[in-house]
């Protein structure tokens, strides 16, 4: 107990020496003397601000003599007095000090020195419609005078604080379209239906906000390759917090859908292939607006890209089955993030089909019966697919045109995509109407190469005859001749 | 009447003819006709050998008119369609092809033989001359017949052959828009190099052909120059029907079967449409027989004093062409039965020139 009181009065005596050490190196400010006893709201507004803190004076940003108490002299011209900085340069105030990495350090400040850096090439730092400067300058999001730390709940940056910032301009549809009037301005709105935005408005500074997507300096226009929300950075701007395990066990969220994502067929396509036409985080899950999809409503998620499949597994027996068991519809065969290109191994009766998953073989399971005879007809179509192929390849290497058969087997690909697409109805009649016209195609392909290699054949043999039949008649000849000049002589 | 019962059904039929066509008078003039027999007799040969290959030509040529559409959507449809789907259509269009080649190949020996044998010398300048001719007619025919697939190859080498006749002086720009039918290479060109091949040439190539076979017949075939002085004792001959005749038809006979064997065994291929839009592949190639004018004018610099290289070259060329069907006129030493070596230097020259540019325009490919 002694102990404890001993500490107590220890820190006690700490902070009265600090505090009178802070009262003593603080530095006269005569500006901020005289403009608080006019009561003027910036300077009462002042002593709250991070730089006042930091015993930064009004001279710093209005020029001046901040040691005279004379105001003739302060506020001189002589002195460097400019009085509240113009709307389209004030952002140089603030720069003298924030992109000096040293000036920042004798402050005590860790804060990076790039921030003007970024903001200058930002869409923010573009000039605004009226000419009055920047659209969005350093006092447009911080506020002057009563600037604060970013993680000072009193900050007008601060997480919570944020969303309203962004939204005082972005949700406002008249200034807006004085830049960009295709730019919807629903984006706070969204955001609160968001599971992002509930936890946002619950106060929960953790969850993302504006800028943790967007960036804060360095915001560019989404269809911009340097924008955090371009299509190929969204997976990783997603994953700086869903692959924090740490964070995610909060929620009791799992932190390995971006690793799946990322091996995954659409995460391979976007990522890898650079196709922009593939799914990122936000095409399935929304940006603004971020929620789950529901386990009904998969397929219409899915089904924004994959229209056939969703229209076809609507239809399907499977539907109605799926949404009594509660099994989430794409993801129940596909996966969700690990989506992986979809071989003919996934369907059949074999181990590793999917539809084992749920059907057996039953004497009264049709799905059993439909399942064998649908992998059957896509082998049977794929292997004959091969081996015309290589009676077509045959042909070819021997010289002979084929071109029209090849030409047409192209076909079969498309029809056994369309196949493959087919098995979404889970109907063993479409599927045999989806695929029987791939076996008329293979079946006269397969006769035309037969046919060129038969042909290839029967030009030898005939030119074997036809040089048979001349060298005996040049033999002929050459006897005659010989028979002939021999009587002569 | 017994007499003529006692005649078989062969005399009964040579007295009709004879009765009304007079025979027996061709038959005199071929028994009295005989060819020399010595050493380089077998290069009177080559002559017969272009002849048939020549035949050879209008028949397939003639068949290949019954599918091939000349215009520049129909063309390589139209001889893929012959090559593919047409009864024995690959075939006439291989030996077509072949054909063609051989054809050339023979002329040239033909002519070679000729010129080193001195058989060019009075009376038989006129042959020399229609036999000059027709060679450059079967260019002609090679040349035309080239585009008329109208694949990617030949439009290339056609642009790139009609350019170069494009740099002769004043009259080469009407010359290439004669042969374009306009600035580039198009639809138009096919057109024109189709009637050129199937109409104008032939014509052309026939009164040629009539001409060089009568001044033959008419005059015989020439003897050695060093015959000139032999005792008739010493000379050899043998009889042109049915001896040589019977020759010719065996190496006929052979060459068909050379023939035969290229068109089946190495079918003349024909490649991708042409695509005027497309830039010139790599490899662009004129026909064989054109390779050692067109390697000649790669080696030459791009400015010879002040003309350019290309204009230069075409001037050789065609200098040395009209020395060379002039050799009747200025070799005046080998009608008189003396030695005149500036000829066989200037065609000895000319083989090597003409086989070691070709052998390099394929090999620095």
């Amino acid at each position: 107990m002694q102990k404890q009181l001993l500490n107590i009065f220890i820190i006690l005596l700490l902070s009265i020496f600090s505090s009178l050490l802070c009262a003593q190196t603080k530095v006269q400010d005569e500006c901020l003397n005289c403009h608080k006893e006019m009561d003027s709201e910036p300077a009462n507004l002042y002593v709250t601000d991070v730089h006042y803190s930091k015993n930064i004076s009004c001279s710093a940003c209005h020029g001046g003599d901040s040691k005279s108490d004379d105001m003739d002299i302060a506020m001189s011209k002589e002195k460097g007095f400019i009085g509240v900085p113009a709307r389209s340069t004030r952002y140089e105030v603030c720069i003298k000090c924030h992109a000096n990495q040293e000036t920042m350090k004798n402050y005590g400040s860790k804060l990076p020195a790039n921030q003007y850096e970024n903001l200058k090439n930002s869409v923010h730092f573009q000039p605004s419609y009226n000419n009055e400067g920047p659209i969005a300058d350093c006092v447009t999001c911080h506020s002057v005078h009563n600037i604060k730390k970013v993680k000072d709940p009193e900050s007008k940056v601060y997480p919570i604080n944020i969303v309203s910032l962004c939204g005082s301009c972005h949700s406002d549809a008249d200034f807006m379209k004085n830049y960009n009037p295709g730019l919807p301005v629903d984006q706070v709105v969204k955001y609160k239906t968001s599971v992002h935005g509930r936890m946002n408005v619950k106060g929960d500074p953790n969850v993302a906000e504006c800028a943790s997507c967007h960036g804060s300096h360095d915001i560019y226009p989404v269809k911009d390759s340097r924008s955090h929300v371009y299509k190929t950075n969204i997976p990783e701007v997603c994953s700086s917090c869903h692959s924090n395990s740490k964070l995610m066990s909060k929620y009791k969220l799992p932190s390995d859908q971006y690793d799946s994502y990322v091996n995954s067929v659409h995460g391979v396509a976007l990522l890898q292939k650079g196709e922009l036409s593939s799914p990122s985080c936000n095409d399935c899950h929304g940006n603004h607006g971020a929620v789950p999809p529901g386990v009904e409503s998969i397929s219409k998620v899915c089904g924004t890209c994959h229209v056939l499949n969703m229209e076809l597994f609507e239809q399907s027996p499977h539907k109605k089955a799926f949404d009594e068991n509660d099994f989430p519809e794409c993801e129940t065969c596909h996966d969700n993030h690990a989506v992986m290109h979809p071989t003919d191994k996934m369907v059949g009766i074999q181990e590793g089909s999917v539809c084992m998953d749920c059907h057996s073989n039953d004497a009264d399971d049709n799905g059993f019966i439909a399942a064998d005879d649908m992998k059957k007809l896509l082998d049977s179509l794929s292997a004959e697919d091969e081996s015309t192929k290589r009676i077509l390849a045959e042909a070819t290497q021997k010289g002979m045109d084929v071109s029209d058969a090849e030409y047409s087997l192209k076909d079969v690909r498309q029809i056994l995509i369309q196949s493959r697409t087919s098995i979404h109805a889970f109907d063993i009649s479409k599927f045999k109407e989806a695929i029987s016209p791939g076996f008329e195609i293979i079946g006269k392909s397969k006769k035309a190469g037969i046919d060129a290699v038969d042909d290839f054949y029967f030009r030898r043999e005939g030119l074997g005859i036809a040089t048979l039949i001349v060298t005996i008649l040049v033999i002929g000849l050459y006897f005659k001749i010989k028979k002939m000049e021999k009587k002569k002589g | 009447m017994n007499n003529e019962n006692k005649k078989s059904i062969k005399e009964r039929t040579y007295s009709w003819l004879d009765e009304r066509f007079k025979l027996s008078a061709l038959i005199d003039y071929a028994k009295k006709k005989s060819v020399p027999k010595y050493r380089e007799t077998i290069w009177y040969y080559f002559g017969g050998i272009a002849l048939l290959l020549f035949v050879v030509q209008v028949v397939t040529g003639v068949l290949l008119l019954m599918y091939y559409q000349g215009t520049e959507n129909s063309a390589y449809e139209s001889v893929k369609y012959i090559s593919t789907k047409v009864s024995f259509g690959w075939l006439i269009r291989s030996v077509h092809s072949w054909s063609a080649n051989l054809m050339i190949l023979s002329a040239f020996i033909h002519m070679f033989s000729v010129y080193f044998l001195k058989s060019f010398r009075k009376p038989r300048e006129l042959t020399w001359y229609t036999g000059f001719g027709l060679l450059v007619m079967a260019m002609a025919f090679g040349f035309s017949g080239y585009l008329l697939p109208w694949n990617e190859l030949a439009f290339f080498a056609t642009k790139v052959g009609t350019d170069i006749a494009g740099q002769l002086p004043v009259i080469g720009e009407p010359i290439l828009k004669l042969l374009r039918g306009g600035e580039d290479v198009s639809g138009a060109t096919l057109s024109r190099f189709f009637g050129f091949h199937v109409a104008v040439f032939p014509g052309i190539f026939t009164v040629l052909l009539a001409l060089h076979l009568i001044f033959i017949q008419r005059q015989g075939m020439a003897e050695p120059a060093d015959w000139k002085d032999m005792p008739e004792s010493e000379k050899k001959y043998i009889p042109f029907f049915p001896n040589f005749t019977m020759r010719e038809l065996l190496i006929w006979l052979i060459v068909i079967n050379i023939l035969a064997i290229l068109a089946v065994f190495f079918p003349w291929e024909l490649g991708t449409k042409a695509d005027p839009f497309t830039s010139a592949p790599i490899g662009i190639k004129p026909e064989w027989y054109f390779m050692f004018m067109f390697q000649t004018l790669k080696f030459l610099p791009g400015e010879i004093l002040f003309l350019t290289g290309e204009f230069v070259g075409i001037a050789a060329f065609g200098i040395a062409g009209i020395l060379w069907f002039l050799v009747p006129f200025w070799d005046r030493r080998t009608p008189s039965g003396k030695r005149n070596t500036i000829i066989n230097y200037a065609g000895i020259f000319a083989v090597i020139f003409i086989i070691v540019l070709t052998t390099l325009g394929y090999i620095l490919d």
